[in-house]
């Protein structure tokens, strides 16, 4: 059970801990670097063992589907944000791939201890939780934990383990992931949270309660240490004074509410109205002083500067005085605005019941918002919900639904399948009022149809969430620095132009937030981490390369084309507000065939086209799939 | 906050000026120096396009205008503020060139980044 370390001082070969649960096996992993520069780590290097080793037949709950958990070069170092980790697998919303991040201390003290990436398969007879640390890697009993939450677990293992604070990082997929909820996710260090595509039921099906990553004390090796210093400060410098990301420094998150609401991006109540209600003051939601309604303080991640990730305590209401994780925004989404709930220390409860239950907060959200939509309209009756009266905006009423849920208890085993299978188990009215992907995934937690480049981003991305992303640095793809959101020759431009580019990004092992520089810095920072001389065209051919295998995977496993829609009511037009009658559904057709033709796939069978597989070092794969 | 506020005054016609509103978030005021969200009526000469009236709202705010136009030379928005005007994002019924009308509402937001 337990695996061989070995501390290295300098230019250690990237190494990968293999876990086959099954079999109770760990081994180490070494790579040749050459192979390493076309992997990176993250998003880079899950992409290809999903492609390699997770067959078609292979099901997201299938031992043998792999649940990658990688840092990358940048982990470790002193750039911002470098504690990260991306989840790469099957995974349980779509059935095709997943690659989602999360925050904290993973990166660091994976990188600590020697490795890069961990690479989990097959599934355990019995609970447990993997243990890494300086003495090795080890499996161990881990059926004291079952069903304690995600925080409770950290708190368990800090006190099993003899550490705390940042000597150790906890990643669990609470008791959501052990009833394998299918929107079960991985959550960490109190409040990080890899969240889409069902990841933590893929964990759960492992029987694989947490991971927890003990300091070790192998050093970063890196070739060029003042350079990258140099580098570092440069990149913060860019973050904290760059006019688009300041308030990413001063706020985080926070100030996007009152920010999309001008948009007609802010999603109320199940997208049924895209106007602030008269009753409710704006000022109390703006960002500065949705962090002031709550005593907080600094809960930063691994080397960074930003004044983002806070704890808070709950100023008011029955929960007073508890300690929760500030929200981000996609909590203030999720658990305020999307289930019509506009008293923010009602949100932030409810957000930190959804974390440590470990449910993505977004398919939480689409889902309570359709059920209290349902409800409304006598489609769903208080018997079939458990005797709970779900009312718009009744935070403690969805708190009972989210425990239905969890623990899969009468129509919470049908409402745990999230929201697309439960619309569709409902047949009839409440299909229709469902916000998801025909691909079974949810949108993030904006109304897209003020953001039309997301939306399609969403509907068409391999991944199961945004795969391209906002725009970072346009000009360097050679896009505009802005479109008109509702531009339907614009949108699948800048959308196929800046796919890879966010893959890139998931390979390093930092966080989207640090990383909003130009691809030109961000290889400086590369280079003088590993030697090597990566210019942007090699990031992007990279990034490029990814997208193609995730869309590869996809494709072979039956996720075409013809998936490539938004449900009937995320792609409806809106009623009111900035976005009234700006209707997407009129072009989705001519913005798809856009898309394939600008990003390089076969509109007809999905795959990546033969020219541009080759164009980005896939070779046999060109061949295998094309002949 | 402006010195071209109007505290009181005629119509158009009375005055041979158009006004509009500008309303920015904390995060765009704090670019104009102010704190917390800013609303104030800006006097324009009758006719006067939208870019007119940003580029005199910004002549005043070097850091604002940093923000708001793309410093690439392109004479167009830069990528993180979003204009709106009545409600409507610029681009959908209006471009950056089409003239104001008096009472117009001028919206000045960060420009979506992710989150
Ligand atoms: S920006 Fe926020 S989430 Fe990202 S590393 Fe820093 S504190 Fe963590």
């Amino acid at each position: 059970m337990t695996g061989r370390m070995k501390t290295e001082t300098m230019n250690r070969p990237p190494r990968v801990l293999r876990v086959d649960l099954t079999q109770g096996r760990l081994w180490d992993q070494e790579y040749p670097e050459q192979q390493w520069r076309g992997l990176l780590g993250g998003a880079g290097l899950g992409a290809r063992i999903i492609y390699d080793e997770v067959p078609p037949e292979t099901g997201w709950d299938h031992p043998e589907n792999r649940l990658v958990m990688a840092t990358g070069p940048f982990a470790g170092t002193p750039l911002w944000g470098t504690g990260g980790l991306t989840v790469v697998t099957r995974g349980a919303m779509t059935g095709g791939a997943a690659s989602t991040q999360a925050n904290g201390f993973f990166g660091t003290n994976l990188k600590s201890t020697g490795y890069d990436a961990i690479i989990i398969q097959g599934a355990s007879p019995d609970w447990v939780y993997l243990h890494i640390g300086p003495r090795g890697a080890a499996l161990r009993d881990a059926s004291h934990l079952r069903g304690r939450d995600t925080w409770q677990v950290q708190q368990d293992l800090e006190e099993e383990l003899c550490r705390r604070g940042r000597q150790l990082s906890v990643f669990s997929s609470g008791p959501a992931g052990e009833n394998r909820v299918r929107f079960a996710a991985i959550q960490g260090d109190y409040g990080h949270v890899a969240s889409k595509n069902g990841v933590g039921a893929v964990m759960g099906a492992k029987k694989l309660k947490a991971v927890a990553i003990s300091r070790g004390d192998v050093p970063v090796s890196v070739h060029d240490g003042p350079g990258l210093e140099r580098l570092a400060g440069v990149i913060s410098h860019g973050v904290r004074n760059d006019p688009g990301t300041g308030y990413i420094y001063q706020l985080g998150t926070l100030p996007v509410v009152r920010n999309l609401v001008k948009l007609g991006a802010l999603p109320i109540r199940n997208y049924t109205t895209n106007l602030w209600p008269e009753d409710v003051p704006g000022e109390i939601w703006e960002g500065q002083a949705l962090r002031d309604s709550m005593a907080h303080r600094g809960h930063q991640c691994s080397a960074c500067g930003m004044h983002h990730c806070h704890m808070s305590v709950i100023a008011s209401g029955p929960n007073a005085g508890k300690i929760v994780d500030e929200p981000e925004y996609e909590g203030w989404s999720g658990c305020g605005w999307t289930i019509g709930c506009t008293d923010p220390q009602e949100a932030a409860w409810l957000n930190d019941r959804v974390d440590r239950a470990c449910v993505d907060v977004n398919e939480f959200g689409w889902l309570t918002g359709w059920a209290m939509e349902c409800h409304e309209k006598g489609l769903l009756t208080r018997e079939q919900l458990g005797g709970i009266d779900l009312k718009w905006g009744d935070a403690r009423a969805a708190e009972k639904l989210l425990d239905m849920i969890v623990r899969r208890e009468g129509f919470g085993d049908v409402l745990a399948e999230g929201v697309k299978r439960a619309a569709e188990h409902i047949g009839g009215e409440a299909l229709g009022c469902a916000v998801y992907t025909m691909k079974g995934a949810v949108p993030r937690g904006h109304d897209h149809r003020g953001r039309w480049e997301e939306m399609l981003d969403t509907a068409l991305g391999s991944t199961g969430s945004l795969e391209s992303g906002a725009m970072v640095a346009p000009h360097e793809l050679g896009l505009p620095p802005r479109i008109n959101p509702y531009d339907p020759a614009e949108v699948p431009r800048v959308v196929a132009g800046m796919l890879g580019r966010r893959h890139f990004e998931d390979s390093l092992g930092s966080c989207i937030f640090t990383t909003r520089a130009p691809l030109d810095t961000l290889c400086q920072a590369l280079n003088a981490i590993t030697g090597w001389d990566y210019t942007a065209g090699e990031a992007l051919r990279f990034g490029r390369r990814t997208a193609c295998l995730f869309r590869a995977f996809n494709v072979r496993s039956g996720i075409g084309p013809e998936l490539d829609y938004p449900s009937k009511r995320y792609g409806s037009t809106p009623v009111d507000g900035p976005g009234k009658g700006l209707a997407i559904g009129e072009h989705w057709d001519a913005m798809v065939a856009a898309w394939y033709e600008l990003a390089g796939f076969d509109p007809r069978s999905g795959y990546p086209l033969p020219e541009l597989l080759r164009s980005v070092g896939l070779n046999a794969e060109a061949e295998e799939i094309w002949g | 906050m402006s010195d071209d506020t109007l505290s009181k005054g005629g119509t158009p016609q009375e005055t041979g000026r158009l006004r509009v509103v500008v309303e920015m978030d904390s995060w765009v005021s704090s670019l104009a120096g102010a704190t917390g969200p800013l609303e104030f009526t800006e006097t324009l000469p009758p006719g006067a396009s939208i870019r007119q009236a940003l580029e005199k709202i910004s002549s005043r705010h070097p850091r604002l205008a940093r923000a708001l136009w793309d410093q690439r030379g392109s004479g167009g928005l830069g990528p993180n503020l979003e204009v709106i005007v009545n409600d409507a994002v610029l681009g959908v019924r209006r471009e950056l060139d089409s003239p104001l009308r008096e009472n117009d509402r001028i919206i000045l937001t960060g420009q979506y980044v992710g989150g």
